[in-house]
């Protein structure tokens, strides 16, 4: 089943063209690496798909739930109320973690599912718990954001995501701000989160992991899909020069 | 560069010379200290000039003794301060001599004085009796203050003022005809000679009653124990009784009728004056002036924490208004935090006071006074709040609104949960700013004669005729500030806990 489809995703910033006819389908349990320069509108793709930036044409739809409706050639979306019930679908990791400071770790987690899900706090703590063990947090549910090193403060950024009990993640370049021995700790938990099937989408510039993970690599450049395909292909044997030229620098 | 500095050097000596030189002019200098709103003995006229019978009488004094007249007003309240520390040589305004007996060296009577009610025509008061659960208005610290109040007040004085609904002080009589029109006074009492000129200058619609309240007399008060100054100004003016330039002076600000120099009995202050006054000491003065000053340090409480309390909350929504996503809501708290930020707060109170009478034409009550302080402050302090909060909460980083889209928080939640907590962290420093120059800022309130504590010491200070109250009042400002800014302090600790 398609977990999300974007179709013809076109958006420029003023004069500036950052993604130009984009399509992307994602299917339920696939684990998707977006690979590309700085500027190639990787994370702006990722902004529309969360509904952080709007689109400018193209359409947009979660489990054939459609966000979008596409009048004469421009992008309108549907009304807040869905928009609002189509978030449930997905859960987005920053970059730069945005936790809430003055929530603990426990608060920063549960606070989201009781308040905007109306779940059972008791009910929402225990599962809390639960991701906060999984992602090695346990003894820091009563810490703030920032008594925690970038690293913990990443797994409760995701284990943030996970409470809201989403079809499927986005990752925007999640261990980008952090030193290589606290990405390691990252890159374990996404790789026991591809392992139970969790369907993910993630930027990132991890070469090796993307390769050992990912279903499917994308790489895009100047606002489009250069290249797309399996690992193996994209990565190892890269048919277009402009992704060839990008992994030759990042070997360096 | 170093040219600069000497030119600026030499610039500053030159100046400092210039003053030397005026103040060490060859002329003696004769300086009358004078409230200068108080027709016809001392005010401003229209050409800027300051004239007046008592002026006049002064310069008289002074060509015949060869020195320079200095008109110098001053705040009614400061007058014992600044004739203490010298820098004026008498108190010459109209000044009652009545009560004040020992605590100045006098010249002769030269005034006979009544005491009168001022009223708004058609009022349907008509005599003292119907005075009776009215506001009346007095300047403070002035005669008419004394003869409802003083310890020497007559038994049907006292009796009357207990009748009143309110004995209000204001500071100037402009502002007690003010209070008179708009409705929030019903009576002004003053000196006949002021209310007669007062009336006349204001056209009609103000009637003066028949009946008077007391008699007093004038005189010229110098520093306590000046009697060569004194001596020699007493001597000018008997010399001018003697030529008839003394009538011709009365005649030319019409009050032929009212002077008294050289009638018998005017100089019986001025004979028997005692060489020291009755000191309480210094600890039984000061707990007098804190249990008078009591009811003031209340009054400045009522109006820091109403001000808190009304001003935090629409500061917040100025806010709103402020960042809106419609334009003209924009614009119009725009102009409004520019306008209450652009005028001085003193102004913004006596428009909020007077505004609802000269704009709109409604008459305000008495009890409005303390309403439109509070409003007044309210408006005032919101429109500072605002603009922190607004700063606070664009300070917060676009990364926690995101966060809360992706997780589905609501507008309404983002604010509440997210936004607000952590604009609070941040808005704490110069929000405590703000608080402590609002403890300050009470102090203006005397603007609408409301009596807060600072107005209190000044009237308790000119009744004692010591700086103590004053004191007294900064060392509560002090201390108020002190647990102000301890208070805030413990606050920001506990929010130390995030960034």
């Amino acid at each position: 089943m398609k977990l999300l489809e974007i179709k013809n995703l076109k958006k420029n910033f003023g004069c500036t063209e950052v993604l130009n006819d984009i399509s992307l389908n994602v299917e339920e349990g696939e684990v998707v690496a977006i690979l590309g320069p700085s500027g190639s509108g990787k994370s702006t793709l990722l902004r529309c798909a969360t509904l952080l930036e709007t689109m400018d044409e193209g359409t947009l739809s979660y489990c054939g739930t459609s966000a979008t409706l596409n009048e004469d050639g421009k992008t309108v979306y549907a009304a807040k109320a869905q928009l609002n019930v189509l978030k449930r679908d997905f859960g987005l990791v920053f970059q730069n973690f945005n936790l809430f400071p003055h929530y603990t770790v426990l608060k920063n987690v549960t606070d989201a599912p009781v308040s905007v899900q109306k779940r059972d706090k008791k009910q929402v703590e225990k599962e809390a718990r639960e991701l906060l063990k999984k992602v090695g947090l346990s003894d820091k549910e009563n810490a703030y954001p920032q008594e925690l090193s970038g690293g913990q403060q990443q797994r409760v950024a995701i284990a943030r995501a996970l409470a809201m009990k989403p079809k499927m993640l986005f990752f925007d370049e999640p261990t980008s701000a952090l030193d290589p021995e606290l990405t390691a700790g990252i890159l374990k938990i996404l790789r026991e989160l591809a392992a139970e099937k969790m369907t993910m989408v993630i930027v990132t510039h991890e070469i090796s992991f993307a390769r050992s993970v990912a279903d499917r690599v994308i790489f895009m450049d100047g606002g489009v899909i250069v290249e797309e395909g399996r690992p193996e292909e994209v990565i190892d044997n890269p048919s277009n020069d402009r992704t060839r030229a990008f992994l030759q620098k990042l070997s360096d | 560069m170093k040219k600069i500095c000497r030119l600026i050097v030499i610039a500053f000596i030159m100046s400092l010379m210039t003053g030397l030189l005026i103040s060490c002019s060859s002329e003696e200098a004769f300086t009358v200290g004078f409230d200068a709103e108080f027709p016809p003995y001392g005010y401003k006229d229209d050409n800027g000039e300051y004239v007046g019978f008592d002026l006049d009488l002064a310069q008289e004094v002074c060509e015949r003794n060869g020195w320079k007249l200095v008109k110098q007003p001053v705040d009614w309240d400061s007058k014992d301060m600044e004739l203490n520390t010298g820098t004026i040589d008498c108190i010459w305004n109209g000044f009652t001599m009545d009560g004040r007996e020992d605590l100045y060296t006098w010249t002769s009577a030269y005034v006979d004085n009544s005491q009168v009610v001022v009223v708004k025509e058609g009022s349907g008061i008509e005599s003292l009796e119907d005075l009776k659960g009215r506001v009346v208005i007095v300047q403070a610290d002035s005669s008419a203050l004394a003869a409802f109040t003083g310890a020497n007040a007559s038994e049907e004085n006292l009796a009357l003022a207990a009748g009143f609904k309110d004995l209000q002080q204001v500071s100037d009589y402009n502002s007690a005809f003010m209070n008179l029109e708009s409705g929030s006074a019903d009576a002004i009492c003053m000196d006949i000679g002021v209310a007669r000129y007062e009336i006349e200058a204001r056209g009609s619609g103000f009637v003066m009653l028949d009946e008077h309240v007391s008699s007093e007399q004038y005189g010229v008060g110098f520093k306590k124990g000046n009697k060569s100054l004194r001596d020699k100004v007493e001597a000018a003016l008997q010399d001018m009784l003697k030529d008839g330039t003394f009538e011709e002076i009365a005649q030319r600000w019409g009050l032929e009728e009212s002077i008294c120099l050289g009638e018998e009995g005017s100089d019986t202050v001025k004979n028997n004056e005692k060489d020291t006054v009755d000191e309480e000491s210094f600890g039984e003065k000061f707990v007098s002036v804190v249990k008078q000053l009591g009811e003031g340090m209340g009054a400045t409480l009522a109006i820091f924490f109403l001000t808190l309390i009304f001003s935090l909350p629409l500061g917040l929504l100025i806010t709103f208004i402020r960042m809106s996503r419609f334009k003209v809501l924009r614009a119009v708290s725009k102009i409004y935090i520019s306008i209450l930020r652009g005028t001085p707060l003193m102004l913004q109170l006596l428009v909020v006071f007077f505004g609802p009478y000269y704009i709109f034409g409604i008459s305000t009550s008495s009890e409005y006074r303390f309403y439109a302080v509070i409003i007044g402050y309210s408006l005032n302090y919101a429109a500072y709040f605002a603009e922190i909060f607004r700063a606070g909460i664009e300070a917060v980083p676009a990364g926690q609104y995101e966060a809360a889209s992706v997780l589905g928080y609501s507008r309404v939640q983002t604010f509440g949960k997210i936004v607000f907590p952590q604009m609070v962290k941040r808005v704490l420093p110069p929000v405590t700013n703000e608080v402590i120059t609002l403890v300050k800022d009470t102090s203006l309130a005397f603007a609408l004669a409301y009596t807060e504590m600072f107005t209190l010491a000044k009237q308790i200070s000119a009744n004692m005729a010591s700086v103590m109250p004053l004191f007294v009042a900064g060392l509560f400002y002090y201390i108020f500030n002190l647990v102000v800014a301890y208070i805030m302090e413990r606050f920001e600790k506990r929010l130390g806990y995030f960034r």
